[in-house]
């Protein structure tokens, strides 16, 4: 990962381009967690929280669709962090290197930057842990502010890919539902401990997260009621990624849809409709991959 | 690569080339700025356009299936007021071919949007999409049943000083017998076909993986059955039948044309590159002038 910070300062990405590229490795992380790093002849500008479709060029008419998957590092060593949960995974946990892909990006809305005086507070659960791996990535590469502060939820231990990575360049509290690592239970009973301090110390801070649509719903509801800002990125079904096939609607408080591709993925919690009658269907049982490999295909 | 004619007619309209967007999955065509000139491409298709805008259909809104999708969007679109005012002057500035594809459940809102569209420079045809399965009403039952089929495109007719095309149902179970009753009703050309309705279920909890239940199927999966329809409609019909079903590169656009289709419409493809319908009309061009042909001597020329 010695690349990680290829790019990783961006801002606001650049022009979003179809970029062929090779696989130049494939990590595994246990069993069903693979880093593939690519080979792209363009460095790729990636702003914190932005996002690529994913697609390989042997798939032929099967998988038809790319799969959408956060920016781990941008530059000529584009990476993603995948969990096998569908077809598309399961054909990128077994790829070679020199195999052939298309990334289609930089895509979406990256995190917006972190208040003056406030200390970034990253809640990630599993797989989402990508695109804040990314933030604490730049926000330690610009070494202005406070260390982030990194709260990592899974099901188990081996549930937290990139831990290590993570509190390289964080402060990382971990908790686990089997208690297998770091505390038992959710992760967002230690982002209430974190408001609780952070209140105590009468810190500022603003909350970034990434996970399952159940933890991010809980986290958007805890800062609301606390008053700290959150920002999500959001984890919908994709089939295009830039603003065409309409496919990745979000319930959006004011009413009507917003498209996670274009409008997300990073956006302010209090935009989302997190309790409206439409949210059931952004919990997870998306046929696609949800961006960032989380629960999907 | 100059010097290929790729030029075709399709009625009255001179189109540069046979390759077009489908609607639905090519946006307002602006979002394309940053991966290729769209002007280069015979037209484009809009995402349909209703008098008032749409939200569309709750999520989840698609779901692949086996080498194809299934999506149940529910016409979610900008309504043709900000279309005419906010995207097509950006589009004639780029000197795109456009073909507003229209879509209403009464046939005085057919030709309200048709005479809206009419008013406005830079649209080189209406598409009346009587096919869509995704609405609660309006969508199919005109597509699907030749006399309410003929009545739409009787009145956008009489209401248009445009081209007429006519998007078919592959659920009409007399394809053909719509396709002649439009032709009948003055329609200038058919675009065949439109998706076809399907169901995937999710296993781990029971339920339709796209929130409408339903979807139209479109993509690779759905290539050999637009293909068939081409066929047999072009044969059927005096007026030039544009092909559209699962077609991804040169090779699927020249089977259409080889089946009967004048033009051919890329849609789903696009969604997995953006770059689909240009490397379409790249490979046709290649195609083309490999052989020494124009590309309407492809037109109906399926050997046996």
């Amino acid at each position: 990962m010695s690349e990680a910070s290829t790019g990783a300062a961006a801002i606001e990405g650049s022009k979003r381009a179809l970029h062929r590229v090779l696989l130049h490795r494939r990590d595994s992380i246990g069993s069903a967690y693979h880093v593939l790093t690519f080979e792209s002849e363009k460095a790729i500008a990636v702003g914190a929280g932005q996002f690529a479709m994913v697609r390989s060029e042997t798939w032929g008419a099967a998988p038809l669709l790319p799969r959408p998957m956060s920016l781990l590092t941008g530059g000529h060593r584009p990476s993603i962090l995948i969990k096998v949960v569908g077809e598309g995974t399961r054909r990128m946990a077994v790829a070679s290197s020199g195999e052939p892909f298309l990334l289609l990006a930089p895509l979406g809305k990256p995190w917006a930057k972190v208040p003056d005086g406030a200390r970034p507070v990253l809640v990630a659960g599993g797989v989402g842990v990508a695109p804040l791996l990314y933030l604490a990535r730049a926000l330690s590469e610009e070494g202005s502010g406070a260390k982030a502060l990194a709260l990592y939820g899974g099901r188990t231990a081996a549930d937290l890919p990139l831990e290590r990575e993570l509190a390289a360049v964080s402060e990382v509290r971990v908790a686990t539902e089997d208690g297998s690592r770091g505390t038992k239970g959710r992760v967002t009973a230690l982002l209430e401990a974190a408001l609780d301090e952070a209140r105590v110390h009468n810190q500022a801070i603003k909350v970034y997260t990434c996970g399952p649509h159940g933890m991010m719903a809980a986290v958007a509801a805890m800062c609301a009621s606390r008053g700290a800002p959150c920002e999500v990125s959001l984890e919908t079904p994709m089939g295009c990624g830039y603003g065409v096939c309409l496919g990745c609607p979000v319930p959006r408080k004011a009413g009507g849809y917003l498209y996670a591709c274009t409008e997300g993925p990073c956006i302010d919690a209090a935009a989302i409709a997190w309790g409206g009658e439409d949210a059931g269907a952004l919990a997870g049982h998306g046929a696609l991959a949800p961006k960032a490999g989380g629960q999907g295909s | 690569m100059s010097g290929v004619d790729l030029s075709v007619k399709v009625g009255s309209l001179e189109l540069k080339n046979p390759i077009l967007t489908a609607s639905g999955t090519f946006g307002y065509a602006l979002e394309y700025d940053d991966f290729f000139d769209v002007s280069e491409l015979g037209g484009i298709c809009t995402k349909g356009l209703s008098l008032l805008p749409r939200a569309g259909n709750k999520p989840d809104r698609i779901a692949e299936t086996a080498a194809g999708m299934l999506n149940a969007i529910g016409l979610a679109n900008v309504g043709v007021e900000a279309f005419c005012t906010e995207k097509l002057p950006r589009l004639r500035e780029r000197k795109v071919t456009v073909i507003a594809n229209i879509f209403a459940t009464t046939i005085p809102d057919f030709v309200a949007l048709a005479e809206r569209v009419d008013r406005e420079e830079g649209v080189a045809a209406v598409e009346l999409n009587v096919s869509c399965p995704n609405v609660d009403k309006g969508g199919l039952e005109f597509g699907v049943d030749p006399a309410a089929a003929a009545r739409v495109t009787e009145a956008v007719r009489k209401a248009t000083r445009l081209p007429v095309w006519v998007k078919m149902s592959p659920e009409a179970g007399d394809l053909r017998g719509v396709g002649i009753a439009c032709q009948e009703a003055g329609a200038d050309a058919l675009t065949a076909i439109n998706t076809i309705r399907g169901l995937s279920i999710d296993v781990r909890t029971w339920r339709p993986r796209i929130a409408n239940r339903t979807g139209g199927l479109s993509g690779p999966a759905l290539k050999p059955i637009a293909l068939r329809m081409v066929w047999e409609l072009s044969r059927a019909v005096k007026i030039p039948v544009i092909g559209i079903g699962g077609i991804a590169n040169a090779e699927d656009a020249v089977e259409f044309l080889l089946a009967g289709a004048t033009a051919v419409q890329v849609g789903t493809a696009s969604f997995a590159d953006p770059l689909a319908a240009k490397k379409t009309l790249d490979g046709l061009a290649a195609y083309c002038a490999e052989r020494g042909i124009a590309a309407r001597d492809l037109i109906g020329k399926m050997v046996g």
